[in-house]
């Protein structure tokens, strides 16, 4: 969800600007192994929520750039709502009386 | 969707794992400049960089799961090493694939021959719709029963033609769309080249239309051309106008002489159309006429002469037309009690009435070479279990380093799987030479065998059988390494001992597999007594030094049986004044060759109906087949078509229906009005349709007095003093120089005809027995095997024996005694089902039962000897065993 965020607010971003989009919006709480970044994207290809095209880095280095695709936006959608109803859930049983 | 992305994904996935790894490495880099920026020393930075990335390598082994490339690697990975482990032990892999070859040759030869004979359609447009439709009588008694030789099949019922009068009311049953009759007809064609005699059949009208085929120039036959009387016209085959006409551009309209009678072409089929009686038959029909019964023969229906091919409405299945003909039958049994209460109509699909015949020959070959594979499969699984037992030691070291028992597994079910495919390759291969040398050895009576070919349900049929046999031949010496404990295989050492349960699953396999060769062998065993039982019948006539031929009079130029005896007196006036010449004979048909049956009544008896065979004979005929006359005299030139009508019967007529007494000088009739036949002599009993038929009452009519009967003189024969086919030659101008347009067909020794009449037999003997030999041949390898491995395993123990004294006489019955419990166990199994088995082998018997002890000693002892030979080469070098020599090697 967070990663078809990320894709979903910015251009096309390679996986080091992802993993740097997230680590920067949300302040350096949420850091997990950058790697894992790579089998997760990986999953989302294949699923055709993503699409990767490769092009330059302003290094002029090789590096492939992930969209977000027309399933993937549904997909995005359909997490944010889900995610919306559990943390009202949770906000409602957390409330103080 | 996903699937083929997975697929596109597979095949570029090498370029695929770089450009992750570019990825990857970009984002190390990247981290580790800006931790850099941030103040880092170089080398800490990227150190950090790193740890903040994880571990590369297991990420990409994920991304490999999520596609799912592991499982194909794994098993190109395992493939490869079965591959590479094969051509390290070239025989071993020679030995296994040659012996899955044998198996599977032998099996996808049969089966092909199976497919093109019984399974494959016929080449005629919807034939499942194509029925063959036949008569049956029904025997409520058996009249001429007698000790001895049974007389047709008692109680159960006999095939014959159809009577055409019948045919009206088939059709108005409702389940066909249209019958058809047709009966084969020869004629001699002339007028083009040598006269010749051609196969011919007269069919109905719309025999063509039934069968769906359309001629490719003019048309087929018109309703009104198929009645007494019309303009004579002919339909021809393609090959007849492509190779007797030169393909005349104008072929319809062509008149064309047959019997001596123009007949106006109007129609040619398309090329490679056959008739389904001749469909593989090497005498194709060239010309189709048509039938155009007369009226008397379409009001009577006790003539039975006819076939009848029939479509059946689309929808409608063979049992429904089965009732509906039951039902017809019923009215028509009720109607005509006298002619049609004992005889009922019976359908079979056109395809699997062809095959009638060779059928159960093809199925009980299937079946042996089935077994076949059977055995093969066994003998390759003892082959891989010696050599997993030599791999037990690479299996514990792998499961040791932490290899799955299921990789393991499944690494040995991959290397079975290799060994199978190369089999079937092989044995696809070796099918199809096989399958050559057997249309070329083929008896020619076996229908559209020679089509027997590749085609996808031979391919199917084989693959699967591979793949089978490397499950069954795979699965054991898996499930055994699996069982592998490696703590106590590695404290064996590298000594690859078989454990126990290892030693347990070969001798089963051997047992097996002898118990299997026994089976096949008393199959083979009853067939060659069946075939030599058969061969030492005694025919009641000589064969050797006699030729005959057929010489077909048309009745355009012989109208009367007046005019062929005086063709045919000439004729053997001639010929017997040729050198070399012994006897000559005229019969409207010689034995082997058909013949007529009627109805007759003895002394005036109408009450009792007996049907002996009939046939006319010139007073030669008894000397020419050496048939010895036992009482009376045979017939001579005094009788004449003037003269008393007179016979000569044979012992089974005076014991079936004169109760044994003397015939001579009893009288027999036709019918009512008919005049009496006077019995002159008795001649010795013959089996008139071979060795494989029955003694039946005969009676000899004279050839003199056939104007009196319904039979045309049409066969000649001769008996010679040399060779008789040197006699081919001068008969044959004999023939011409009384009428140079008077073909000599069907020239052959009696010999021959006697040959070729049990070609069948001969041929399914010769095949089992050669099956039955490469059956023997894989266990003997077995048992071989077997012996040879535990003679090796306790090579040290055999060795402590003979340096404590033990003579090599006891160390050779040691082996011996083991070999002979495994032959004894799979004799006795084999056994069981050789009784099991065989009782299907019983209608290809002659004269011999299925459980005929003599085959099952025969097969017993032969196999028990070769057995025990095979068992001896081991044993007896484990008793020259060096004991200095075997102890050092422990």
């Amino acid at each position: 969800m967070l990663i078809l965020k990320t894709l979903a607010r910015n251009k096309p971003l390679h996986g080091f600007a992802i993993a740097e989009f997230i680590l920067e919006t949300s302040s350096g709480v949420l850091q997990v192994e950058e790697g894992s970044l790579y089998p997760a994207l990986q999953r989302m290809l294949l699923k055709d929520w993503i699409a990767g095209d490769w092009g330059k880095t302003e290094e002029n280095r090789r590096a492939r750039y992930y969209g977000l695709t027309a399933e993937g936006r549904k997909q995005l959608a359909r997490e944010l709502d889900r995610y919306a109803r559990v943390s009202q859930a949770i906000a409602a049983i957390l409330q103080p009386v | 969707m996903k699937l083929p992305r997975r697929i596109a994904a597979f095949f570029r996935r090498d370029s695929e794992t770089l450009a992750l790894r570019e990825e990857m490495k970009l984002h190390v880099e990247l981290r580790a400049r800006k931790l850099h920026h941030a103040g880092l020393a170089p080398d800490d930075a990227g150190f950090a960089a790193r740890r903040q990335f994880g571990n590369a390598a297991v990420y990409q082994d994920q991304i490999s799961a999520l596609w799912g490339w592991t499982m194909w690697e794994r098993f190109w990975q395992d493939l490869r090493h079965g591959i590479r482990m094969l051509f390290k032990a070239p025989g071993f892999a020679a030995i296994t694939v040659l012996t899955l070859a044998l198996g599977l040759g032998i099996n996808t030869a049969i089966f092909s021959a199976v497919n093109a004979v019984m399974l494959r359609p016929l080449p005629y447009p919807h034939s499942e719709r194509l029925i063959s439709l036949w008569e049956e009588t029904i025997h409520k008694d058996q009249r001429f029963s007698s000790s001895g030789t049974p007389v047709g099949t008692a109680g159960g019922s006999q095939r014959t033609t159809v009577a055409v009068a019948n045919i009206a009311d088939y059709r108005a049953s409702g389940a066909f769309e249209d019958l058809a009759s047709y009966d084969s007809s020869p004629v001699n064609l002339t007028g083009m080249g040598t006269p010749q005699r051609i196969s011919g059949e007269s069919v109905t009208w719309n025999y063509f239309s039934v069968l769906e085929v359309l001629p490719v120039e003019g048309r087929t036959f018109l309703q009104e051309e198929d009645r007494p009387g019309a303009d004579p016209v002919a339909i021809v085959s393609h090959e007849f106008w492509q190779q007797r006409m030169g393909a005349a551009a104008e072929a319809v309209g062509h008149p064309v002489l047959l019997d001596g009678k123009p007949y106006r072409i109007v129609g040619v089929l398309p090329a490679g159309f056959q008739s389904p009686p001749k469909l593989g038959v090497d005498t194709p029909t060239e010309v189709y006429l048509t039938a155009s019964y007369p009226r008397e023969q379409l009001a009577n229906r006790g003539d039975h002469d006819v076939n009848v091919v029939a479509r059946l409405k689309p929808g409608v299945s063979l049992a429904a037309a089965r009732a509906a003909l039951g039902t017809t039958w019923a009215g028509l049994a009720k109607q005509y009690p006298a002619t049609n209460g004992n005889l009922r109509p019976a359908i079979a699909t056109l395809r699997d009435d062809l095959a009638s015949d060779v059928s159960h020959s093809l199925w009980a070959l299937l079946g042996a070479s089935g077994l076949i594979v059977l055995i093969a499969c066994v003998n390759v699984a003892n082959l891989l279990m010696v050599r997993a037992a030599g791999r037990r030691h690479e299996s514990s070291v792998r499961m040791a380093l932490g290899a799955g028992r299921l990789p393991l597994m499944r690494q040995l079910m991959t290397e079975s799987l290799v060994i199978a495919a190369a089999g079937c390759v092989a044995g696809i291969v070796t099918g199809r030479l096989l399958m050559l040398a057997l249309t070329a050895m083929a008896p020619p009576d076996i229908p559209r065998i020679e089509n027997a070919g590749m085609d996808w349900r031979v391919f199917a049929v084989a693959a699967a059988i591979a793949l089978t046999t490397a499950l069954i031949f795979g699965m054991a010496p898996a499930w055994q390494a699996s069982q592998v404990k490696p703590v106590e295989a590695l404290k064996t050492a590298a000594r690859g001992t078989g454990g126990t349960s290892q030693v347990r699953w070969r001798t089963a396999l051997t047992i097996a597999e002898v118990s299997l060769s026994l089976i096949l062998l008393v199959g083979a065993g009853l067939l060659l007594r069946s075939f030599s039982t058969l061969m030492g019948v005694n025919l009641g006539f000589q064969t050797d030094h006699v030729i005959a031929m057929n010489i077909n009079l048309p009745d355009l130029h012989y109208p009367d049986a007046q005019a062929r005896l005086q063709f045919f007196q000439k004729i053997e006036d001639r010929v017997r004044s040729l050198p070399g010449v012994v006897a000559v004979a005229t019969a409207n048909r010689l034995p082997m060759r058909g013949g007529w049956s009627s109805g007759i009544f003895v002394d005036g008896d109408m009450e009792n109906e007996y049907s002996p065979d009939f046939q006319a004979v010139s007073p030669g005929y008894f000397e020419t087949l050496g048939i010895p006359l036992l009482r009376g005299r045979t017939l001579t030139g005094q009788d004449t078509a003037d003269s008393t009508p007179v016979a000569v019967v044979n012992q089974a007529f005076s014991h079936q229906l004169l109760e044994d007494r003397d015939p001579i000088g009893h009288t027999m009739q036709r019918s009512p009005n008919a005049p009496r036949i006077s019995i002159v002599g008795v001649v010795n009993d013959i089996r008139r349709k071979g060795k494989d038929g029955l003694i039946k009452p005969e009676v000899y009519l004279c050839g003199g007095q056939t104007n009196l009967y319904p039979v045309h003189l049409a066969d000649f024969a001769v008996r010679s003093a040399g060779d008789p086919r040197a006699l081919v030659n001068a008969i044959t101008r004999e023939a011409w120089a009384i009428d140079k347009d008077q073909p000599v067909t069907n020239v052959r020794t009696m010999d021959e005809i006697i040959d070729e009449a049990v070609a069948r037999r001969r041929f399914q003997t010769l095949l089992l027995l050669i099956f039955a030999g490469v059956a023997v041949a894989l266990a003997i390898v077995g048992i071989y095997g077997v012996l040879t491995y535990s003679v090796s395993q306790r090579l040290s123990e055999l060795g402590i024996r003979v340096a404590l004294g033990a003579p090599p006489r006891a160390i050779v019955s040691l082996v011996l005694r083991q070999a002979g419990a495994l032959i004894a166990a799979g004799i006795a199994l084999g056994l069981v089902g050789a009784y099991g088995l065989t009782r299907f082998l019983q209608d290809l018997l002659f004269e011999v039962k299925a459980t005929d002890w003599h085959a099952y000693a025969g097969a017993v002892a032969l196999l028990a000897m070769v057995a025990v030979i095979a068992a001896l080469i081991p044993a007896r070098r484990g008793a020259r065993v060096d004991p200095a020599v075997a102890l050092r090697q422990e």
